[in-house]
């Protein structure tokens, strides 16, 4: 039967992954290296593995390093970098330095393309509608109504700003529909007198 | 966009063996290269006539060993920065460095009859830009086999590394042609040879990062 070195480089499955933190944690370093070394030799089994626990890694590197939309571009990258530099892995040496020193220059040379690429500004028609007004005239209004007296302001409440009519709010407050209607014109003329007092009002 | 899955399996399925990397093997094929240059220029006759009476001179030792320690250095960075875990950093400093010593040893080299004579005349201009110009000349190859191992290699600070395969060539460069130049200033030398060498390592600089993609 023919010695075959193959299987002996490729490590049992490991309990833990490859490290949180990058492929310093020591359970991957020397099965990514021994993956490496079969690959280079033409295992493709041995080299499936090791991309996959590579890709795994570079996932979770880029993540932190790059807009959530440009980490699978990195990591497709940074694999076929790998791939056509995997030649210059010195198998005296730990596969998770030279995986770093790529991947940092994937990450680099992935900023330089997003500051390249021309940024467009949204159109405001492509914006949803602008609530801003509807905002400002709330709080305005809110600020105004303050200035009434509580009778006259929940008057002008339901009757002009809600919709009811003079009987609801009638029976709504436990007034008389006669004293809604004076409600509503004294606190309305109280606002205006306060407007036009108030010239910053929006 | 092919999924990772998708184009791992597409790279291991077409996976090739491949011969590793050896900066061995790439040390001796630029000094091979360096050799063969040498033995061009010789063989053409450019070598300097008196060379056989120089060599053991101060002078004459100043000039090919300083060259000769810059250009072995110089060559061993560059080859050792083509490696992406290194950092071509320290290296480069350290040729600076004892290019450096080496213009300053100059210094102690000359003799009394050149440094009695005018400043403009010891440098010698239109001399010193032809010796400037050879060395470039004489570079390209250098610089052509460095940019190429370069790229096969994958080097993670290829600024750096085209910087010291500036250095490189630009020594190896002035290596060669110090067998044929006839001057014998050490402030020529260290003022032509000093412009030839940035000469090569700002063009490989400039120039080398271009031709590389990791």
């Amino acid at each position: 039967m023919r010695f075959n070195p193959i299987p002996r480089l490729i490590p049992p499955p490991r309990p833990a992954r490859p490290g949180r933190d990058g492929p310093s944690a020591t359970a991957g370093l020397d099965a990514w290296s021994g993956l490496m070394v079969a690959a280079q030799a033409g295992h493709g089994g041995a080299y499936q593995r090791l991309l996959a626990e590579i890709s795994d890694w570079l996932h979770r590197y880029f993540q932190r390093r790059l807009p959530h939309g440009e980490v699978d571009d990195a990591v497709q990258e940074t694999l076929l970098a790998v791939h056509r530099r995997r030649h210059t892995y010195d198998d005296r040496y730990p596969l998770g330095a030279w995986l770093a020193a790529i991947a940092k220059r994937k990450w680099i040379d992935q900023l330089r393309s997003l500051g390249r690429r021309p940024t467009e500004e949204l159109s405001d028609d492509l914006a949803i509608g602008d609530h801003e007004s509807a905002v400002t005239s709330a709080s305005v209004l809110a600020s105004l109504l303050d200035e009434l007296r509580p009778a006259q302001a929940q008057a002008i409440m339901l009757v002009k700003l809600q919709g009811y009519s003079i009987e609801e709010a009638s029976r709504q407050t436990g007034l008389s529909v006669s004293a809604v209607k004076m409600n509503i014109h004294r606190g309305l003329g109280r606002l205006t007198a306060f407007i036009e007092k108030t010239h910053d009002v929006e | 966009m092919m999924s990772n899955d998708a184009l791992i399996l597409d790279l291991a399925t077409n996976l090739a063996p491949v011969r590793r990397r050896s900066m061995a093997r790439e040390t001796l094929l630029l000094a091979a290269l360096g050799a063969t240059e040498l033995a061009l220029v010789l063989g053409l006759g450019a070598m300097r006539h008196d060379m056989g009476m120089m060599i053991g001179s101060a002078y004459m030792l100043w000039r090919m060993g300083s060259l000769a320690i810059l250009a072995g250095i110089s060559c061993t960075v560059a080859i050792r920065s083509f490696a992406p875990t290194a950092s071509p950093r320290r290296g480069v400093m350290l040729v600076f460095l004892l290019a450096v010593l080496a213009m300053v040893g100059g210094a102690f080299v000359g003799t009394a009859a050149d440094s009695g004579r005018a400043l403009l005349d010891r440098i010698s201009p239109a001399n010193g830009l032809l010796c400037a110009v050879s060395i470039v000349v004489l570079a390209v190859p250098v610089m052509a086999m460095l940019g190429i191992l370069m790229r096969r290699a994958a080097p993670a600070h290829p600024e750096g590394s085209a910087l010291a395969s500036g250095l490189a060539a630009g020594t190896v460069g002035a290596l060669v042609f110090a067998f044929c130049c006839p001057m014998n200033d050490p402030l020529y030398i260290v003022v032509w040879y000093g412009t030839g060498c940035a000469a090569v390592t700002a063009i490989a600089r400039w120039l080398l990062p271009r031709r590389y993609r990791l």
